[in-house]
């Protein structure tokens, strides 16, 4: 067995065990309507994880998810408060937002060759002070809390078969979506390529600019997606809708298992991250913990994933060292004899 | 068709090949071809122009002039990695260029999967069998499911000939293939070798290990200081003429040779069967008083790996260290303390901060002097800077002048003005003058000398073979990692150390 297979392994049995921990404490954590909002809150996270998913695979980082989030709802927004677009016009609409930022960004990213961390951040702070900008306001000039009434956009934030809110579902399929477009698809070889090698990845004729575009036009898309789900769900946005999110979709993509080196990880894993991280969050509220402790949590549980991820690495090549040496000191026996 | 007609048969041909890096030549009119099915070794030193070569015919870097022919097409002058590729050249890098988290079968054919007619999904199983028939051809041990994260380093090489094979290459290079493989290993290198060449693939070989090259070659051309030596024919060749045509003239040798005058005195440093896992094995010897011993080997050999580990900057796994008569574990801020320096190999990377002034450059291993409290003292770092820059007649002998504007060989000095400002008593010296030019490497050399003559102990790990001929008391030779050979109170030239270092040993030592 592989040791991706082994470290997913151990996280369905922690995520098992922290299950049973929090029934033990209090058992309300099993009934269904618990665990279908567990669901709900690990797939608002998770959809924006998929697309971030794709950027670490490539070794990048896509900080602006955030404001792509908060832009994105206050559209929505403004054209339910203003217009009455139909909903499917306005949901492609609110999805070209994330496509158009992701481009900016992939394209400032490649053609200056500049880090990606500084380009998304710099364009989360510019769709933050944007969102301001475009957010509805009162005759005074204050941001006014629009109380969304469109029935078709709030189908959306509701549960439908077997109670299963819709977010759960989207992320379901966004989920599966991707992760037979990553592992079967040459586009998504390429992404494996572009992250693990870019240089091998290049000398095999993949275009590895056009790779890095796409996917954090992906991720945009991703975020946008998100925003819409979960403005549908609070009925109302605001214009700090999604930013503080970041650590949230980080931690899941690395509990998940993608190196922050690119190269490695895929959807299923980011999945199974956001879940855990969703249980964390619920089991914190659950067994009455105070929940300021959640960040405190999650800042923890990155730091344990990385380090065990390295530590597991270094054992895996202490282990092959060993291996050789062994191999090695048998061909000298050999030679003596 | 094979015929003897040699003209007709040469897959490979390069007339008067010229490169320069900005003045300096570094392939000076080369010709050289490679036959239809044929091994062929290309060899030289460091620094003779194998890898420009190499990199000329790939199409990772230009020409200046010159003429090329591939099976039958002539190669323009812009010629990029991708055209090689077209025409069927095919590069096994020492630094493999695998997707780790993927599969044998992808990797193979990655680039170039087999897609189902409808849906434009990646095929899996076909991938898989082919990936399979491929490896079955050549039987292998790989099997296509497997991930690269969990293959060993030689399985890894083999899914790069497969990746080279899937792309029907007419020629396969190979950069120091062997470099990392035990011996069972390098066997089976070798027969897939002989099967290339079998099957009408010509290989390029590429490696400093003289029995490998004797043993495999059809045909060695020798390169040195960029110019073309010699092409040997397969009942030419022996190890003992081409380690002769690499080094050069019998009276070039004269000028190069020396005669080895071990020191007594105090022994500095005791080393005593140090061992580090896959690096370097129960290594044992003695550093006296104001010597300069020479290290010897090949890259690779664990020489660089030796004296990091000495000095403090890698741990080790086994072995005793004594320094000054006294139990030592070496750390990197107890040897400058201590006295001891170190100048890396990669001066770029390892050596210089290059945005920061020469002052600072200076200052940096010396702020026990000149921060004794924490907080640094101007007036005794500039003190310390000047004194370091008129005693290495550094050049220009601005102190605030960002390193990175100087020249190499200026660099190089800034980095030996670090440690010939202190109380020193031993210095690790790694690769000291490459990319150097002459002026700056004699005035380096000078500097290492007086060292020695101030009684500082010296251990010198060098490629150069003049270099480490000229300033070595006494040189050990490494080789894979162990101690092969030693050379004292004898006359040394650079040929019997490359000898050493590839493995041949001397008869007698006169």
């Amino acid at each position: 067995m592989s040791h991706h297979a082994v470290r997913r392994l151990i996280l369905i049995g922690l995520m098992l065990a922290l299950s049973a921990l929090i029934t033990a404490i209090n058992p309300v954590f099993l009934s269904s309507g618990n665990l279908l909002k567990l669901l709900q809150e690990a797939a608002q996270t998770g959809i924006i994880a998929v697309g971030f998913t794709f950027v670490m695979i490539t070794a990048g980082i896509d900080m602006s998810i955030g404001g792509v989030v908060a832009v994105t709802s206050m559209v929505c927004i403004n054209f339910l408060h203003y217009t009455k677009v139909p909903i499917p016009v306005l949901v492609f609409l609110s999805l070209f937002v994330g496509a158009l930022t992701g481009l900016v960004n992939g394209y400032f990213i490649t053609k200056f060759k500049l880090p990606e961390f500084i380009v998304t951040l710099a364009t989360r702070s510019i769709l933050s002070g944007l969102a301001l900008v475009i957010a509805v306001k009162d005759s005074l000039g204050f941001v006014q809390n629009v109380y969304i009434q469109n029935d078709s956009y709030l189908w959306f934030g509701t549960s439908g078969l077997f109670g299963i809110y819709r977010t759960t579902m989207a992320f379901l399929i966004l989920g599966v979506g991707a992760q037979v477009f990553l592992k079967h698809t040459r586009t998504g070889t390429n992404i494996y390529a572009t992250g693990a090698n870019p240089t091998a990845a290049r000398l095999t004729g993949i275009d590895t600019e056009r790779t890095t575009i796409g996917v954090y036009m992906f991720s945009g898309v991703c975020a946008s997606l998100a925003a819409v789900f979960i403005s549908s769900r609070m009925m109302t946005a605001m214009p700090e809708l999604g930013l503080g999110s970041e650590m949230d979709v980080i931690a899941s993509v690395v509990i998940g298992g993608t190196a922050f080196s690119g190269g490695v990880g895929d959807v299923w894993g980011t999945m199974l991250g956001s879940l855990f991280l969703a249980l964390i969050k619920n089991g914190i509220l659950k067994t009455g913990i105070s929940p300021w402790i959640q960040p405190i949590a999650i800042g923890g549980i990155i730091v344990v994933t990385v380090i065990v991820d390295v530590w597991q690495k270094k054992l895996r090549e202490h282990l092959a060292a060993r291996a050789k040496i062994k191999r090695l000191s048998a061909e000298r026996g050999r030679d003596a004899a | 068709m094979a015929t003897n007609d040699i003209g007709a048969d040469l897959l490979l041909e390069c007339r008067s090949i010229t490169k320069s890096y900005s003045g300096h030549v570094v392939l000076d009119a080369v010709d050289f071809s490679v036959r239809r099915g044929e091994v062929h070794a290309l060899v030289g030193e460091n620094g003779a122009g194998k890898s420009t070569l190499i990199k000329i015919i790939t199409g990772a870097t230009g020409r200046d002039s010159g003429q090329m022919v591939y099976d039958g097409t002539v190669v323009p002058m812009e010629h990029l990695r991708r055209d090689a590729e077209a025409l069927g050249i095919a590069v096994i890098y020492q630094e493999l260029s695998l997707i780790p988290g993927m599969t044998v079968a992808q990797n193979i054919f990655l680039g170039k999967e087999p897609l189902r007619p409808l849906t434009r999904l990646i095929d899996v199983r076909k991938l898989n069998d082919q990936a399979r028939d491929l490896i079955e051809r050549y039987q292998f041990p790989l099997k296509p499911g497997d991930l690269i994260d969990d293959i060993s380093i030689a399985q890894r090489q083999l899914v790069e000939i497969l990746k080279a094979l899937s792309g029907k290459a007419s020629l396969m290079i190979m950069d120091e293939p062997t470099s990392s493989l035990t011996k069972t290993e390098v066997e089976m290198l070798f027969k897939i070798i002989a099967l290339l060449k079998s099957e009408g693939i010509s290989v390029l070989y590429i490696s400093h290990r003289m029995e490998e090259v004797y043993s495999l070659s059809d045909r060695v051309t020798v390169l040195r200081d960029g110019k073309l030596v010699k092409v040997l024919d397969k009942e030419e060749i022996s190890p003992e003429e081409i380690i002769r045509l690499m080094i050069g003239h019998k009276l070039e040798e004269k000028a190069v040779q020396h005669e080895l005058s071990p020191k007594g005195g105090n022994v500095v440093l005791e080393v005593r069967g140090l061992t580090s896992v896959g690096k370097f094995e129960d290594l044992s010897f003695d550093l006296h008083e104001g010597e300069v011993l020479g290290i010897g080997g090949l890259v690779g050999s664990g020489r660089t790996e030796l004296v990091r580990a000495l000095y403090g900057a890698d741990p080790f796994d086994a072995g005793t260290i004594r320094y000054l008569g006294k139990e030592w574990v070496p750390s990197v801020r107890k040897s400058i303390e201590g006295g001891i320096g170190f100048i890396p190999e990669e001066r770029r990377l390892q050596g210089i901060l290059a945005t920061q002034s020469i002052t600072r450059n200076i200052g940096i291993p010396n702020l026990d002097r000149i921060a004794p409290r924490g907080i640094v003292s101007v007036k005794e770092e500039d003190r310390r800077a000047a004194r370091g820059i008129e005693l290495l007649n550094v050049k220009p002998p601005r102190p605030e002048q960002l390193v990175g504007n100087l020249s190499g060989g200026n660099q190089q000095k800034v980095v030996l003005a670090k440690w010939l400002v202190r109380d020193l008593k031993l210095i690790f010296i790694d690769e000291p003058t490459v990319g150097i030019d002459i002026g700056a490497k004699e005035e380096i050399y000078e500097h290492i000398r007086a060292l020695s003559a101030r009684g500082v102990s010296v251990l010198l790990v060098s490629s150069d073979l003049p270099e480490l001929t000229r300033l070595s008391d006494r040189v050990i030779v490494l080789r894979q990692g162990r101690f092969f050979h030693e050379f004292r109170e004898c006359v040394l030239t650079g040929e019997k150390i490359l000898r050493a270092a590839s493995g041949i040993r001397e008869g007698d030592d006169e």
